[in-house]
């Protein structure tokens, strides 16, 4: 996606950010370029013959969105939600939903070199693999970039898988 | 044919000039009150503009009062139609309120900007100034 | 040249009179149609529309659509100065259709900003033949009416002949702002700065820039480099481009270029024209003076001078002078205006305005019905009293956008005309069209989304319900094909109905047909009524006309209609008697935006529907409960028998109540049918904001849209016949 994207400024190695956030034990990060906000999670209304991830409509100051659940979208048991359970709110073209997730864990910056191709055979949760378009490296640890477009919208079957990292 | 374009934007002007010199001997003023007075000088010589190019946002006189000058300074004249110079107002009031004012005072073609040089020509052609 | 704005003020006006003009021509037409001739107003009239496309065509230099509206006036001419006996009306009426369907087409063209390049040497040919035919026929000397026709003035006397020229298109015009740091111990930046405007000249439809003073006061330099320079641009070229030409010039720290949209440009151009600079100069001279030059090259739209400004002041009167102008791109052009005072308005901002009022009512209910209120012991008579004026004015000022947004069906209906003159005229058939309550008005989006089922409709009848004339002969049906096209209020409703006097619906053949598709179940065939027949034409696939003709049964069906009628929260309506005709009738909402709405609950899921659908509540016992063997229900109420849809099974809800005395029975109307829906509890009654779910979420069946509540939750709008159709 936005390898060309981001300030030139041509002294300081080009970097993307990142908006991580915990989810089944892995640290996940989307693009901040997608993100528009960060809400607690709030009563939600769900609706009827959804998928399972579709967790509902919530009330957006106005503005009603769908919230996704990104744990079952990931194939994994849901949690109970808590006082870290928290909304990150993503524009992606047109739609403008809410991703609820385990808890946020902050912006980094990932310098682009350290982004690699995501490994190609199941070293990674197969169920959310293919939401995932690079690895980022920041010191020790590594995070999941995920591809914001292919995470809300549904692309063939899905496989149903338990396999976990580590 | 002998022209006198009224234009007080330069790159208007320059390209006007650069546009209608190929039809003949372009005069320019950049007000309309020199335009007026450009009219009047090439009467008094007995030279009369066929094509007068007024813009109609200008200092001093802007293009409408320029208009109706030079059409009441031909009527004080009692100069016969066919000696009145065609005048063709170029500017970019496009309402239709300015283009019917426009036609009310006395102009025979209104062209908006940027001018379109081949509808400009047709006109020209039109009016029988080029063949 | 290049700092003016370009509005086609001009050009919109001739659109917009043109396109009256044609209306009117076709609708005259269409009057005459079944009169078989032109009366001398109708003959008068056209040649006066004729004369007056002609006149504007030839000053825009449309020279094609002059000259063929020169040659249909000079048809008209003719018949006004000769009144020539039999001309073949008909085929002066498709001449005419043509004419106006060529001059619509051109004037597309010219809408989208491309050449007005159609052809139309052969229709010219076609109408001059034609002139030549009657003035033969009608025995005049042919020679002496041509003369006459040629010499008559082209045009009224006292009229000089005008040009406008218009403007090169320029749609695809956008707005950049563009700020340019330099670095500070940058020499004359303002000269710098100015450089980079002039080479953005080139390209620049309108340019404006702060600080405006730059050439004249030297002072400027330093206000650069301090806050940088701004600039606004109007042009067609892309941002690299623009990056390109201001970058190329030394000094720049840093160029930003962002587009944006004209309301920002202008904001931009406002601010800007606000520091004035104060050195007088010399203000014009000979161009061939160049220190001169450099002053005279500033653009006048914003570098005014005291000189030039205090000029300004004293020519107040004169319109438009260089502030005032404002890109005025790509407004609507103006349609169908009444000729009592109206003003158009951007549809846009209707659409703003009716959120902002939909939104307004939510605030109001949070308000009145805010928790705050429920402490026991407050005294809130003064509350609910300044509360009920609140609420009257949020009610009357919501009337008052409805009202802002109808519009009579006129338009529409007349579009039907033409649609039964041209089919009509193709298959053969001599059909008439009565048209009754034009004046109806409906919601603008909901006349959107009629215009094409009600054109589907009208074809129908023409091509499948009116026999041929041959067929009638041979039935002994006298009159004439007819149809009516009916558009009335009925109650929160707009009925419009389409019907015909052709051989109506054969219900033998409807029954073979669904039984053939298998969709009569277990059914006896008598058992249907005759609506639940007809429905079945409504189904995907479902036609019993064998032939295909190219106006209708090409796939495309009632079901289109009728799913096209749903969306807008209506229903189809179908009547018929083999033989006599039938009677399609679309019933629809006034509005859509704005409705009554009794909240209900199922399972914890906060459900809606129109108050206007509601029968009745009623808490039903298990006894009056009859289960069929194949599990559907029933609940009988006072004698009647209703069938029950629990919403929680319906949906696959879990924890819904089970027992009917728990819950509640709210009992529906849907078309003729009632059915009663099985929910937990009643919530309560509000006026709603109807807002379409999300696109993200799919299309769940029985569930039309969502809206907020005065709590600020959010509830599902339930769409019964979504449900029923299950």
């Amino acid at each position: 996606m936005e390898e060309e994207t981001i300030l030139n400024d041509g002294v300081e190695e080009e970097k993307e950010e990142f908006m991580t956030f915990k989810c089944c034990d892995e640290v996940y990060g989307i693009s901040l370029d997608y993100v528009s906000e960060i809400i607690g999670l709030q009563q939600y209304t769900s609706v009827p013959e959804t998928d399972d991830y579709i967790k509902g409509l919530i009330n957006l100051r106005g503005k009603i969105i769908p919230v996704i659940d990104v744990r079952i979208r990931f194939g994994q048991e849901p949690l109970e939600y808590n006082d870290r359970t928290s909304v990150i709110v993503i524009q992606v073209k047109e739609t403008i939903i809410g991703l609820i997730v385990d808890g946020i864990e902050g912006v980094v910056a990932v310098a682009k070199k350290n982004i690699l191709p995501p490994p190609s055979v199941s070293s990674l949760a197969v169920q959310s693999r293919k939401y995932v378009f690079g690895i980022g490296r920041v010191g020790s640890e590594v995070k999941l970039l995920l591809e914001p477009d292919k995470l809300i919208h549904d692309i063939e079957e899905e496989t149903v898988s338990e396999e976990e990292v580590e | 044919m002998r022209i006198l374009i009224a234009e007080d934007d330069f790159a208007s002007r320059k390209f006007m000039l650069k546009f209608l010199s190929k039809y003949g001997e372009c005069d320019v003023t950049v007000d309309g009150m020199e335009a007026v007075d450009a009219y009047i000088m090439a009467l008094d010589a007995d030279m009369p503009y066929d094509l007068v190019c007024l813009d109609i946002m200008m200092p001093t006189l802007d293009g409408y009062q320029a208009l109706k000058a030079i059409r009441d300074i031909e009527k004080d004249r009692k100069l016969p139609e066919e000696q009145c110079s065609k005048i063709i107002m170029t500017t970019a009031l496009n309402e239709g309120a300015n283009v019917n004012k426009a036609f009310d005072l006395g102009c025979v073609a209104y062209a908006g900007k940027p001018i379109d040089q081949a509808k400009f020509e047709n006109v020209l052609r039109k009016l029988d100034l080029i063949s | 040249m290049g700092d003016d704005m370009i509005t086609e003020g001009m050009l919109d006006m001739f659109i917009f009179e043109t396109e009256q003009g044609l209306e009117n021509l076709e609708n005259i037409c269409l009057d005459s149609k079944d009169v078989g001739e032109f009366d001398d107003d109708h003959v008068n009239e056209i040649f006066r529309i004729m004369h007056t496309i002609k006149g504007a065509s030839a000053v825009m230099m449309y020279q094609n659509i002059t000259t063929l509206s020169h040659k249909l006036e000079d048809v008209f001419y003719y018949i006004r100065e000769n009144h020539p006996e039999n001309i073949p009306h008909a085929e002066l009426l498709d001449y005419i259709f043509e004419v106006s369907d060529f001059i619509s087409g051109e004037l597309e063209k010219i809408k989208d900003g491309s050449e007005t390049d159609g052809n139309a040497d052969d229709l010219i040919a076609q109408l001059d033949t034609y002139l030549k035919k009657i003035q033969k026929v009608n025995g005049g000397d042919a020679k002496q009416d041509a003369a006459q026709t040629e010499a008559k003035p082209v045009s009224a006397p006292s009229e000089k002949p005008h040009f406008y020229i218009a403007p090169v298109a320029s749609d695809a015009s956008r707005f950049y702002s563009i700020y340019i740091t330099y670095n500070k111990d940058t020499e004359m930046a303002n000269i710098k700065a100015y450089i980079a405007v002039n080479a953005l000249k080139g390209i620049a439809e309108d340019i404006l820039f702060t600080p405006a003073d730059i050439i004249s006061n030297p002072e400027s330099a330093n206000v650069v480099l301090e806050f940088g320079f701004k600039i606004a641009l109007q042009t067609t070229a892309e941002a690299d481009e623009i990056m390109e030409l201001v970058n190329s010039s030394a000094g720049i720290e840093h160029v930003e270029i962002n587009e944006c949209t004209s309301e920002e440009f202008i904001a931009f151009c406002t601010e800007a024209e606000a520091p004035i600079s104060t050195a007088g100069e010399v203000l014009m001279g000979p161009v061939e003076q160049p220190s001169v030059l450099v002053e005279s090259q500033k653009p006048k739209t914003i570098a005014l001078t005291d000189e030039e400004k205090a000029q300004e002041d004293k020519k107040e009167a004169e319109p438009a002078k260089a502030p005032a102008k404002r890109p005025a791109k790509k407004k609507p052009v103006a349609k169908k205006g009444e000729t009592q005072s109206f003003i158009s308005v951007n549809i846009k901002k209707m659409d703003l305005l009716m959120d902002l009022i939909g939104e307004l009512v939510i605030a109001e209910a949070v308000v009145l019905q805010n928790p705050d209120l429920k402490v026991p012991g407050l005294d809130l008579t003064n509350f609910q009293k300044s509360a009920a004026q609140l609420s009257k004015i949020t009610s009357e000022l919501q009337d008052a956008i409805m009202a802002m947004r109808m519009m009579p069906l006129k338009n529409t209906f007349q579009k039907m005309n033409r649609i039964v003159y041209d089919t009509s005229k193709k298959l053969g058939k001599d059909i008439e069209l009565e048209v009754i309550g034009e004046d109806t008005e409906v919601d603008k989006n909901i006349i959107e989304h009629i215009s094409d089922p009600l054109m589907h409709l009208i074809r129908n009848s023409v091509d499948h319900g009116i026999e041929s004339n041959e067929k009638r002969a041979e039935l002994g049906k006298t009159e004439k094909g007819k149809i009516v096209l009916e558009a009335k209020n009925e109650g929160g409703q707009v009925w419009i109905s389409v019907s015909d006097n052709g051989k109506g619906l054969k219900r033998d053949e409807i029954l073979e047909k669904a039984k053939a598709n298998g969709l009569l179940g277990n059914r006896s065939e008598k058992d249907f009524t005759d609506k639940e027949v007809y429905n079945f034409i409504t189904l995907p696939g479902f036609s019993t006309k064998k032939q295909v003709t190219e106006y209708s049964g090409r796939g495309v069906g009632m079901d289109v209609v009728v799913k096209n009628i749903q969306e807008v929260g209506g229903m189809l309506d179908i009547e018929s008697e083999e033989g006599k005709g039938s009677t399609m009738t679309m019933k629809i909402p006034l509005t859509l935006a704005i409705i009554d709405g009794i909240i209900f609950s199922v399972s914890g899921t906060s459900f809606v529907t129109a108050t206007n659908t509601v029968t009745e509540f009623i808490r039903v016992t298990n006894d009056q409960l009859i289960t069929e063997p194949d599990g559907e229900e029933y609940v009988m109420i006072r004698q009647d028998c209703y069938p029950l849809i629990r919403l929680n099974h319906f949906y696959h809800l879990k924890n819904g109540k089970e027992e009917m005395e728990d819950g509640i029975v709210i009992i529906l109307n849907h078309e003729d049918r009632k059915i009663a829906i099985f929910v937990d509890e009643l919530v309560g009654e509000q006026e709603i904001v109807v807002k379409p779910m999300p696109a993200y979420i799919k299309k769940v069946r029985g569930i039309s849209g969502c809206t907020q509540l005065g709590d600020g939750s959010i509830s599902l709008i339930l769409d019964i016949a979504g449900l029923v159709s299950e």
